[in-house]
């Protein structure tokens, strides 16, 4: 075991959150803002056809939704590596940690 | 029929046959095993057996007709049920899974140092998991009726009995394999209706691409009708109830014990992450696509059955009509079926489709056995969420803490044994539409446990004092406001009974957050616990340093 720098520690954290928070944020416009502004999007048609507001609660909020994790997932793994975590040490970790019952 | 029941029945036994031999390869003999697999199950399939726990009845069966019947104001379903996975992949999954603890309750008991908490967390477990559960073995029991053309309740029956068999016998361990295979069956049968009505249709493969020309048609068509447009907010509620229901529906994804707990199952916060990720890819195949399947089987419904003459209907109708789901009246006598005269329940829509636009006995069949995987794999989920719950957290680590393993394993299996018996007795005559109850489900999960664990992961304050409130007050106020709202008429904003969970949410966090400032600060270790959470394994927070853990020893 190293001792690190708290703030290093810190960062890692606020990087994460920021992100995180931007996601969310994206999350909000295409659910809950679509919904909240129905009406008006409603005489935009797009793909030959679609209501705006409904094309974005068929298809465009779940799209997103999917982008987005794998966005977070792939940013996630970044993260770790510029803080140089090792994913091998983490499986072994997490292998000794867990509750042996 | 003679030939259809024959296809559908050898495709349900094939399917059957192959979900039964996966779970007694794999039958599970430690007690760590029977819970969560061996921990190492691949993201990408830990993604499609959490697709397949995700999936229900509700999900399978009855989402496409909701949409077709609701409009615009069923997509609530669609942004919430899949929503829901960021809250749980951002907010929850990674940092339970660094907790390292088997189960939800267990991660409440243990995380609050409170036994109280970690039985009423256990409680909130059966009660969410059993009210669900209810749900998918009536949706198992139409589907099996139908098939056989025998009553609805010995099809539940039917399901209880395979229900109790995997999941008692198999395990988590049977059950994520079995969930696999089960994700694979249900998918393929719901994409190739919903490709196959493309083709005929618009003569395009990509459904996905295709139906917004007819949601556009159907517009004009309702126009011409003077009824309200297919895709026209708002119909059938108020924009606050939509707004209400579709935050129920992600919190309830994000606190659901028998989805969390597939966490567990993975190796790291990593491998969390990516789990999350590729079950939203694999859930959103089946949710991108049931609102085309609706719009293709209102397209039919409305261009090709009415305005057909009342004596010259096709075969498919007399079947469904016996059913009591579909009616056909010719109510202003001129010898046509107008839209309007034609009475269709959402429950039948997916099924009744592939007939309706005569996609051939194959389809059917498979269409059959997709509904009976979805019913039974979310509901194997849940019967292993409700014996944890029961075995280990209240029997194990509270009552009878020298059990031995031996007693305990056999704990777990006859908790499943009777709780799908019990949960079997109530869906024979089922308190509400399968959708609805699944909708308490949710909206139970938001009041209870999104804030408990919402609070517990991010916040060191909240004690054991606090989450005790908060959830008895969010079990409370949601279960009030349904039953106020479904049986009393009351609601707020014309939020109904789906919706309750806003509430039950509201005052959990209050509660939790008020509760835990005006009693102790949690002990230090706690704290420290939770502050560790925000760094990924090889950090470790320790007297307020942080340490990195280069070798993976887990000695200081």
């Amino acid at each position: 075991m190293k001792k690190i720098d708290k703030a290093v520690a810190d960062q890692y954290f606020r990087e994460k959150n920021r992100y995180m928070v931007i996601y969310f944020i994206i999350w909000f416009i295409v659910s809950y803002g679509c919904v909240l502004l129905a009406e008006p999007l409603s005489s935009i048609t797009i793909m030959g056809g679609f209501p705006f507001h409904y094309f974005m609660g068929a298809q465009g909020a779940v799209v997103s939704f999917i982008i987005l994790l794998f966005i977070n997932a792939k940013v996630g793994d970044m993260i770790d590596k510029k803080y140089g975590i090792d994913e091998e040490q983490n499986i072994k970790l997490s292998a000794g940690k867990s509750v042996d019952h | 029929m003679d030939t259809q029941f024959l296809v559908s029945f050898s495709i349900i036994i094939a399917t059957f046959a192959l979900y039964i031999g996966i779970a007694i390869y794999n039958k599970a003999r430690a007690t760590s095993d029977f819970y969560v697999a061996s921990r190492g199950v691949p993201p990408v399939f830990n993604g499609m057996a959490i697709g397949a726990d995700w999936m229900s009845a509700a999900s399978f069966i009855g989402m496409a007709g909701t949409i077709m019947l609701l409009g615009y104001d069923g997509l609530a379903y669609i942004m919430g049920w899949t929503g829901g996975y960021l809250l749980l992949t951002f907010l929850l999954a990674p940092q339970l899974r660094k907790y390292g603890r088997y189960t939800v309750p267990e991660f409440i008991g243990d995380r609050f140092d409170s036994h109280t908490a970690r039985v009423i967390a256990a409680i909130c477990t059966i009660i969410i998991s059993f009210t669900y559960s209810i749900g998918q073995l009536s949706g198992s029991g139409v589907v099996i009726g139908r098939l056989f053309e025998i009553d609805a309740k010995l099809g539940t029956m039917i399901g209880v009995v395979l229900i109790a068999f995997y999941a008692a016998f198999g395990g988590m361990k049977g059950i994520t394999w079995t969930q696999v295979a089960q994700y694979l069956v249900l998918i393929i049968a719901y994409l190739i209706p919903v490709i196959f009505m493309s083709l005929q249709l618009t003569n395009s493969a990509l459904p996905w691409l295709s139906y917004g020309e007819l949601v556009g048609k159907m517009g004009e068509l309702d126009r011409e009708l003077g009824i309200s447009e297919y895709f026209a907010p708002f119909t059938n509620g108020t924009k606050w109830q939509f707004l209400a229901l579709m935050f129920t529906l992600m919190c309830g994804t994000a606190g659901l014990p028998h989805v969390i707990v597939r966490f567990y199952t993975v190796s790291t916060m990593k491998a969390a992450r990516w789990s999350g990720a590729w079950a939203l890819l694999f859930i959103g195949l089946l949710y991108l696509s049931a609102p085309a399947y609706a719009a293709f089987s209102r397209f039919i419904l409305m261009t090709k059955i009415a305005g057909s003459a009342i004596t010259d209907l096709p075969a498919w109708t007399k079947s469904w009509i016996d059913t009591g789901k579909l009616q056909l009246a010719d109510g202003n006598g001129d010898g046509v079926l107008q839209w309007s005269e034609l009475i269709i329940s959402n429950d039948i829509v997916v099924m009744a489709t592939p007939e309706i636009a005569n996609l051939g006995v194959f389809v059917i069949g498979l269409v059959a056995a997709g509904a009976m995987a979805a019913a039974l794999s979310t509901a194997g989920g849940l019967m292993i969420s409700i014996s944890s719950s029961f075995a280990h957290d209240i029997f194990y680590r509270v009552w009878k803490p020298n059990a031995t393993e031996k007693t305990r394993l056999s704990v777990a299996r006859w908790s499943i044994v009777i709780a799908t018996l019990f949960a079997g007795l109530i869906a024979l005559n089922p308190p509400g539409a399968i959708t609805q109850i699944v909708a308490w489900a949710f909206a139970l999960a938001t009041g209870t446990f999104f804030p408990a664990l919402v609070l517990g992961v991010w916040w060191k304050r909240s004690n054991a004092q606090g989450v005790i409130a908060g959830l008895l007050v969010g079990l409370a106020v949601t279960l009030g406001y349904i039953f106020a709202a479904k049986y009393g008429g009351f609601t707020i904003l014309g939020i109904i009974d789906t919706g309750a969970g806003v509430f039950g949410a509201a005052a959990a966090f209050l509660t939790n957050i008020i509760v835990s400032l005006a009693t102790p600060a949690p002990s230090q270790k706690i704290q420290e616990e939770v502050l560790d959470l925000r760094y990924p394994e090889q950090m470790v927070y320790k007297d307020g340093e942080v340490w990195m853990n280069e070798d993976g020893s887990t000695k200081a």
